[in-house]
């Protein structure tokens, strides 16, 4: 076993082979133990599973009135926003909040899941703490 | 001794790799000078799991062909959603740190234009080797620089293409279909889509798919009434799971291949029929089963007299004369250029202009390194590009989406003036189409041309005689205008061409008097994803 391992890593093609499997079976795996955010599925060979079916209701408020986000960022956007992804989400509260300096962007979401309970992000404003 | 074996290890990859360079500077399907096929009675390197895995070389060319193909059409269906990129300014990359390089709007169509092409062209087998990194570079560009397209099918791309670098994918010397191919590559590409299977199972081990509640709020296509008519969706979803473990197992293993090939052709045409939206996922992986069709079974079929005589015409049609390969070539780029002209995407003649030094660069190149380029097959691989653009175009409503979706962000994104744009490119390449009159119409009434705004509502009212929308718009405009009497003709026209629209007969009654005015109900757009 150490040997065909000595000799997979003795060329360039077999540490390449190496790398490029060892990242595939670990990959998916920071998914499971490091993601915070799992609606992220990115990466991890999630096809069609239970959570690809979470549907989030996005909620921004700049300085208390609602904003329009439909005026502000491309359908696909709000649509990867309606699946829950912090990274994009956090995006658009920081593009907000350059656009409209001194307003309080406040940006929540509503996660409905068909393995679990309800849960809320968010809810602060997003140009003092810019992570959900 | 070990160093000795390093050593000669060392020497041999040494003379592959000039021999490789060779066989590649005179490139193309069937070269003068040939990168000798390597015998199988060559010790093979440990580990043998790894090196010395080989395939036919019959199964490598229809492995290529296919592959390449779906890729090359997946790149220009992509098109449509170009729009998409660069949007209101707005990016985040798949990789922190890379939003400020993500591909723009014309960027991304360029790249899925160029990617299709360059598809092609492997598929063809023409200089492989410098034009698969290429298309890997640039579809790696499109993925990481934008989360817009983040389905899994892109990754597996990435990684495919990634691992195609390493696949020698171009004629050995004198191979053969039944010639043996050693390829590193190909079980990486095997390991790679048991991994993918591996964890796609494990995301399904959760209660919510195992009772069938997943899939059953997924699955829309004829596979949902055949599985609510037969076992049920609970034992579906099971039985997806083990055919996901099965086919992790079996996929990469020569001798469990038997089970891999029915089971996975099987899995992946229900996925096809479950009308799930992934685009053309389901038809790549299909195309990965061709690496697990017996190779006996593929050199039978490439032996018969149709292929046989097919693969001595390609070898036979070499042009040596420089005079005549250079006018072949440049009949080829004078006709991909044409070809070009009726393509409706944007930019598609002048990227056809540009895409026109291929060809030539790669016969300059393989004359000046005193090789012989099968010139037929390279201009044939340089039309046949060009022409699946043209076909793609003409037979999907992807260049269609792409101006409607464009004039649709723009015009949401309060960008008026590019929205008039998209919709005037809309209505010259399909004046059929209503809904670019329609969506010009609307803005053009709004400003200083209001005539030519009624021309085009008055258009869609005629190519869309049961949608009350135009009339709507028209009889709007004649509100505003104060002209009551001509904007109630237009309402009563709204309401009989489409009884049922929510705004037709609220105007009527409003601007008759029977109703107060209330806020209009939103109008079906027709112009977003």
């Amino acid at each position: 076993m150490t040997t065909g391992i000595k000799a997979l890593l003795s060329t360039w093609q077999g540490r390449f082979i190496a790398v490029f499997v060892l990242v595939q079976l670990l990959l998916p795996l920071h998914y499971y133990l490091a993601r915070k955010d799992h609606h992220d599925e990115r990466f991890a060979w999630r096809m069609f599973s239970p959570m690809r079916m979470a549907r989030c209701a996005t909620t921004v408020a700049i300085d208390d009135k609602p904003a329009n986000l439909g005026g502000e960022f491309h359908e696909a956007w709000l649509e990867i926003a309606s699946r829950g992804r912090f990274s994009v989400l956090e995006a658009m509260g920081a593009r907000l909040c350059t656009k409209y300096p001194k307003s309080k962007v406040r940006l929540s979401i509503q996660c409905t899941y068909l393995d679990r309970e309800p849960q809320t992000f968010g809810g602060y404003d997003m140009c003092t703490v810019p992570y959900l | 001794m070990a160093k000795q074996g390093n050593r000669s290890n060392a020497e041999s990859r040494q003379a592959r790799r000039a021999e490789a360079r060779k066989a590649e500077r005179s490139g193309g399907e069937a070269p003068a000078a040939r990168v000798p096929a390597k015998p199988t009675s060559e010790p093979i390197p440990e580990p043998k799991f790894w090196f010395g895995f080989e395939v036919s070389w019959a199964k490598l060319v229809l492995a290529r062909f296919v592959i390449f193909t779906v890729l090359a059409i997946d790149s220009v269906l992509q098109i449509s959603h170009a729009p998409r990129y660069g949007a209101g300014g707005f990016n985040v990359a798949q990789v922190p740190g890379l939003d400020a390089i993500g591909p723009g709007r014309l960027g991304f169509e360029v790249g899925q234009l160029v990617c299709a092409y360059v598809f092609i062209l492997v598929a063809f087998g023409v200089a492989t080797r410098f034009l698969i990194p290429i298309g890997a570079a640039i579809y790696g560009w499109l993925y990481f620089g934008s989360q817009l397209d983040s389905y899994q099918h892109h990754y597996l791309v990435v990684l495919v293409l990634l691992i195609a670098c390493f696949i020698p994918w171009q004629r050995p010397d004198g191979a053969e279909p039944a010639t043996r191919i050693r390829t590193w590559g190909v079980r990486l590409l095997l390991v790679q889509l048991g991994i993918l299977y591996v964890w796609a199972a494990i995301s399904k081990m959760s209660p919510a798919w195992l009772d069938g509640r997943t899939i059953t709020g997924q699955i829309t296509g004829p596979l949902r009434s055949v599985i609510e008519d037969s076992v049920g969706f609970k034992t579906a979803a099971r039985f997806a799971l083990l055919t996901e473990l099965v086919l992790a197992v079996v996929v990469w293993m020569r001798p469990a291949w038997f089970i891999a090939l029915p089971v996975g052709l099987a899995f992946h045409v229900g996925i096809l029929a479950s009308g799930l939206e992934i685009g053309l996922f389901a038809y790549l992986m299909l195309a990965f089963y061709v690496f697990v069709i017996p190779d006996r079974a593929l050199v039978w079929l490439a032996t018969r007299a149709p292929l046989r005589g097919a693969r001595w015409a390609i070898r036979a049609a070499r042009i040596s004369n420089p005079v005549a390969a250079a006018s072949a070539v440049l009949l080829a780029v004078t006709l991909g250029v044409l070809l070009a002209r009726f393509t409706r995407f944007e930019s598609a003649f002048e990227i056809a202009i540009v895409l026109s030094v291929v060809p030539i660069t790669l016969l300059i190149g393989s004359r000046l390194r005193g090789g012989t380029f099968v010139v037929p097959w390279l201009a044939l691989a340089h039309v046949v590009a060009i022409a699946l653009w043209l076909v793609l175009d003409r037979t999907t409503t992807t260049a269609i989406d792409y101006y409607r979706f464009w004039g649709g962000n723009a015009r949401r994104l309060g960008e008026p003036a590019v929205a008039e744009a998209a919709y005037r490119r809309l209505t010259e390449i399909a004046p059929n189409e209503p809904n670019g009159h329609f969506q010009l119409g609307r803005i053009l009434i709004d400003g200083p041309d209001e005539d030519a705004g009624l021309r085009e509502l008055r258009e869609a009212q005629r190519l869309e005689p049961r949608r009350a929308r135009a009339w709507i718009a028209e009889a709007q405009w004649l509100a505003r205008k104060g002209r009551t009497a001509e904007a109630i003709e237009k309402a009563q026209e709204a309401v009989l061409s489409e009884p049922t629209h929510p705004s037709a007969r609220e105007l009527l009654d409003t601007l008759s008097g029977k109703k107060s005015a209330s806020p209009a109900a939103p109008a079906r757009d027709d112009d977003g994803e």
